[in-house]
């Protein structure tokens, strides 16, 4: 009786998995090269970047196999894999992550005329380890009937008194956020940062939640003044059909800091080929595809980002939202001061 | 005491070896890295304490929610007693983040019930989900099934014998309940409960979800910002031994208490007719337990989810995948956990530690799971990052994450197996293994068809094993609704998070119920 049982589960379990690893291997061959394909590990988690990887099957006959994960996973994970990790191509949508797979020693370095000619300087790293696809700016969204645009002029704006109990921002541990005070740091120094840190804190309107979207809804909403976001998330609403966005948009507007001083904080989504690459040439090619016009017309059009390469015009929404001094900082920088950067937030009492 | 046979101990060893295998790569992790993360201690504490808090408040909560509503379903007559007594266990079916989703997009502050209260009466209501009181609301609307399972089925083999013998002591209706069958229930009370805080301290989705800081964004910051695994691993050893404490009052509760009745006769338990108001009452209170459960969130969620267009090829994809994984996740762990029951059955310490893994927060699941995998990826190169080889370690992670929701079931199904009965198969000339094969075996098996299912549901609705361990093109249906709700859009997370619930409810349904038909005694 319980023998029976036995054999008869253990061949469930045999036919379950053989059947999950046959429906996975009809269309992930893994690791196996020379079949079409590049596998991607991927901290990106945007529907666009499907539009991307189809565009590039396409264009090239080559399939993309696709791992998501966040990015302190997919280092450890890579870490974990070693010399035997089958990524070809790794993609970060902060150059914090990109610098802190760089540190683990996850890149190889790669450089093509293509390359070269198409991504500006300040967006790659310099030996080629990682270059920048797209570019998004953090800046301040604030009600328009209750706040001039001069009063949110600059980031420093956002911890002054007069902004008590009007400010909404999310948590401290969001790459973004520690990306935008690593950058402080950088320019301010670490007593600056963190008295601004202070600052911005006994501002709060209430403690940090929710991701970008929340902090412009609730601007919309009239629970705070002003708040920190990316760029594409309030393009995104405005795009939206949905009245409750429609309201919001109409509302809200973004604020460009610092166009009187180093210019606007801006941060690159990236990506190179992997250490250990079984298929380099091939991840070579998907990387000087994000390149080529069609892919740099997602970024911008599906997802609201700006295109890196000059000659590519974005929609007329993410234009008219182009026009604006960006800080020149290297992004490097980003992943260098994180750890910092985390430091002076858990000081200051930013959750 | 008869022992058991030395073959299926060394299984039952073995197996509960793989188990510990994660956790005991976050020790070997937590001693040997250095750990050179800049976490104030003051920061620490606070989220120690917040994590206390909020399994406290769950524990509280389950408690009342499960221990109630079971009193009431089989202690009463009311109208729609029948549809509640199974009805109540289905937020088990729903995964906790999707919960989350649902509560914090209808109670934010630029949602619709704080923007109608904003515009009809002008004031802010403080109704703010994203919060340590929020989780705890919404945790213990998820997890409240396990104490109402668990205590049900104790009301229901509890002796009327007992509950006459108060009556007749002159203790009123209330004190029946609070008197007579509260205490009795309290092993398989505190059992529910146990499993309702262990699930809120390994919670990933959640409580992530709804912001709030426990001890697991510590071991999270740990690693992802400071870039120190051993700091990561030394914070992952407190909530393991706050785990290990958990499993170890569990037990101190019920040892040297006879709790069992003490009559072999069974009759039928006489229920308490609820006339008039009071009948719609009862009904009402459970309808409100099922509501703020499942129906309110899932429901706003279906409403949300209408906006969206579902992409239906990665849905379809994903949920085949996830309905392998919970097929082949449930019949291994369920075939390890047997292993430990049968084999184990006198080793207490085996089968504890064997549990530790569903207390673990996910987030240290994923620290612990990627040693071990480190090796094997390393150790046989190319071939062990195949597909494959990454479904069977998928697998068994799943087992080693998910042991105690197997154990639990087998056990107390085995401990209907009396000495008395054990001795009598022997006299009646049974080996040992004959004895397992034909008595304890068959006693158990409907414990291991509940222990199936449990496991089942879980694997459905697990998280971090499965984003870090799967292979290429692998994304279940949490997966799924994870990276939709990362990239903030919630209408498309909605579609996936109620595919799991569409997929987990027919399972759930037939446990609750199997155990509404469980009195002993009871026609079958």
């Amino acid at each position: 009786m319980r023998a029976r049982i036995l054999v008869a589960a253990l061949a469930a379990f045999a036919v379950s998995t053989l059947g999950l690893a046959a429906c996975g291997q009809k269309d992930a061959p893994g690791t196996a090269p020379a079949n079409g394909a590049i596998n991607l590990y991927t901290a990106r988690h945007y529907d666009a970047d499907l539009a991307l990887y189809d565009a590039f099957t396409r264009a090239t006959g080559i399939k993309v196999n696709r791992l998501e994960m966040d990015p302190d996973q997919l280092i450890e994970r890579m870490r974990a894999e070693g010399d035997y990790s089958p990524a070809d191509v790794i993609l970060m949508a902060d150059a914090g992550a990109l610098a802190r797979a760089q540190a683990a020693g996850l890149f190889q370095p790669v450089i093509t005329p293509t390359l070269q000619a198409k991504i500006p300087a300040s967006l790659h790293e310099p030996s080629g380890l990682w270059w920048g696809f797209s570019r998004r700016a953090r800046v301040i969204a604030y009600d328009k009937t209750a706040v001039s645009p001069a009063d949110v002029a600059t980031y420093a704006a956002l911890a002054d008194p007069k902004f008590r109990k009007s400010v909404c921002v999310r948590s401290s541990d969001n790459v973004y956020n520690l990306s935008l005070m690593a950058a402080l740091i950088e320019h301010w120094g670490h007593d600056r940062a963190l008295a601004w840190a202070k600052g911005v804190v006994a501002n709060f309107a209430r403690p940090p939640s929710g991701g970008d979207i929340d902090q412009i809804r609730a601007v919309g909403a009239g629970a705070c003044k002003v708040a920190l976001t990316n760029t594409y998330y309030f393009l995104r609403i405005a795009a939206s059909d949905n009245p409750g966005d429609k309201a919001t948009a109409a509302k809200v507007a973004l604020s460009f800091p610092e166009q009187d001083g180093v210019g606007t904080h801006v941060n690159i989504s990236g990506g190179g080929v992997a250490a250990h690459a079984a298929n380099r040439d091939k991840a070579v090619k998907f990387l000087e595809f994000l390149t080529s016009d069609e892919a740099q017309e997602i970024f911008a059009g599906a997802n609201h980002e700006y295109p890196v390469v000059a000659s590519v015009k974005p929609p007329a929404d993410v234009e008219s939202y182009s026009h604006f001094k960006a800080d020149p900082i290297p992004v490097e920088v980003y992943g260098r001061r994180q750890a910092e950067a985390q430091s002076v937030f858990d000081q200051a009492g930013w959750r | 005491m008869t022992r058991a046979i030395p073959w299926l101990r060394i299984a039952a060893y073995l197996a509960a070896a793989l188990a510990i295998v994660p956790l005991l790569a976050v020790v070997v992790l937590a001693v040997t890295r250095p750990a050179s993360a800049d976490m104030p201690l003051s920061l620490l504490g606070r989220y120690a304490l917040d994590s206390a808090i909020l399994a406290a408040l769950v524990g509280v909560g389950t408690i009342v929610m499960g221990a109630s509503s079971a009193w009431l379903v089989v202690m009463h007559r009311f109208p729609g007693r029948t549809f509640f007594a199974w009805a109540l266990a289905l937020p088990l079916a729903a995964p906790a983040f999707a919960l989350a989703y649902g509560y914090a997009d209808l109670l934010d502050v630029a949602g619709p019930i704080r923007t109608f209260i904003r515009a009809t009466l002008g004031v802010e209501v403080p109704l703010d989900i994203r919060s340590l009181p929020g989780a705890a609301f919404v945790l213990s609307g998820a997890f409240y099934p396990y104490v109402y399972l668990t205590a049900r089925a104790a009301f229901l083999s509890q002796s009327v014998c007992s509950l006459e013998a108060g009556r007749t002591l002159g203790v009123t209706a209330f004190g029946a309940f609070w008197r007579v069958g509260l205490p009795l229930a309290r092993p398989a009370i505190a059992a529910g409960a146990a499993l309702a805080v262990m699930e809120t301290l390994a919670d990933y989705g959640a409580v992530k979800f709804l912001g709030v800081q426990t001890l697991t964004t510590g071991v999270v910051r740990a690693w992802s910002v400071f870039g120190a695994p051993g700091s990561a691993a030394r914070l992952s050893l407190v909530l393991m031994a706050a785990a290990a404490i958990l499993l170890f009052l569990e037990d101190h509760f019920r040892r040297g208490q006879s709790f069992g009745a003490t009559s072999a006769r069974w009759r039928p338990l006489t229920d308490i007719p609820l006339p008039g108001l009071r009948g719609l009452g009862a009904t009402a209170y459970c309808a409100l337990l099922l509501g703020l459960g499942l129906v309110v969130p899932a429901g706003w969620l279906a409403f949300k989810a209408v906006s969206a267009t579902p992409d239906w090829p990665a849905i379809g994809h994903a949920a085949g995948v996830s309905f392998g994984l919970a097929t082949a996740g449930a019949l291994l762990t369920v075939f390890l956990a047997g292993l430990i029951a049968f084999g184990a059955r006198h080793d207490l310490v085996v089968k504890r530690i064997a549990s530790l893994g569903y207390a673990t927060p996910g987030a240290v699941m994923a620290v612990g799971l990627l040693a071990p995998a480190a090796l094997l990826w390393q150790g046989f190169g190319v071939a062990a990052t195949a597909t494959s080889t990454g479904l069977i370690l998928l697998v068994f992670a799943y087992s080693a994450r998910l042991m105690a929701s197997a154990l639990g079931p087998i056990e107390s199904g085995l401990a209907r197996v009396t000495p008395s009965m054990d001795r009598a198969a022997r006299t009646l000339g049974e080996t040992e293994t004959g004895a397992l094969a034909r008595v304890h075996a068959p006693l158990a098996q409907g414990a291991i068809w509940t222990a199936v299912i449990l496991i089942f549901v879980d694997v459905l609705k697990e998280l971090p094993a499965t984003l870090i361990l799967r292979p290429f093109n692998f994304d279940t249906l949490a997966v799924l609704a994870d990276r939709y709700a990362s990239d903030e859009r919630l209408a498309q997370a909605a579609w996936p998070a109620l595919a799991i619930l569409a997929v987990a409810i027919v399972p759930t349904a037939f446990l609750a119920l199997k155990v509404a038909r469980s009195r002993p005694g009871a026609p079958s």
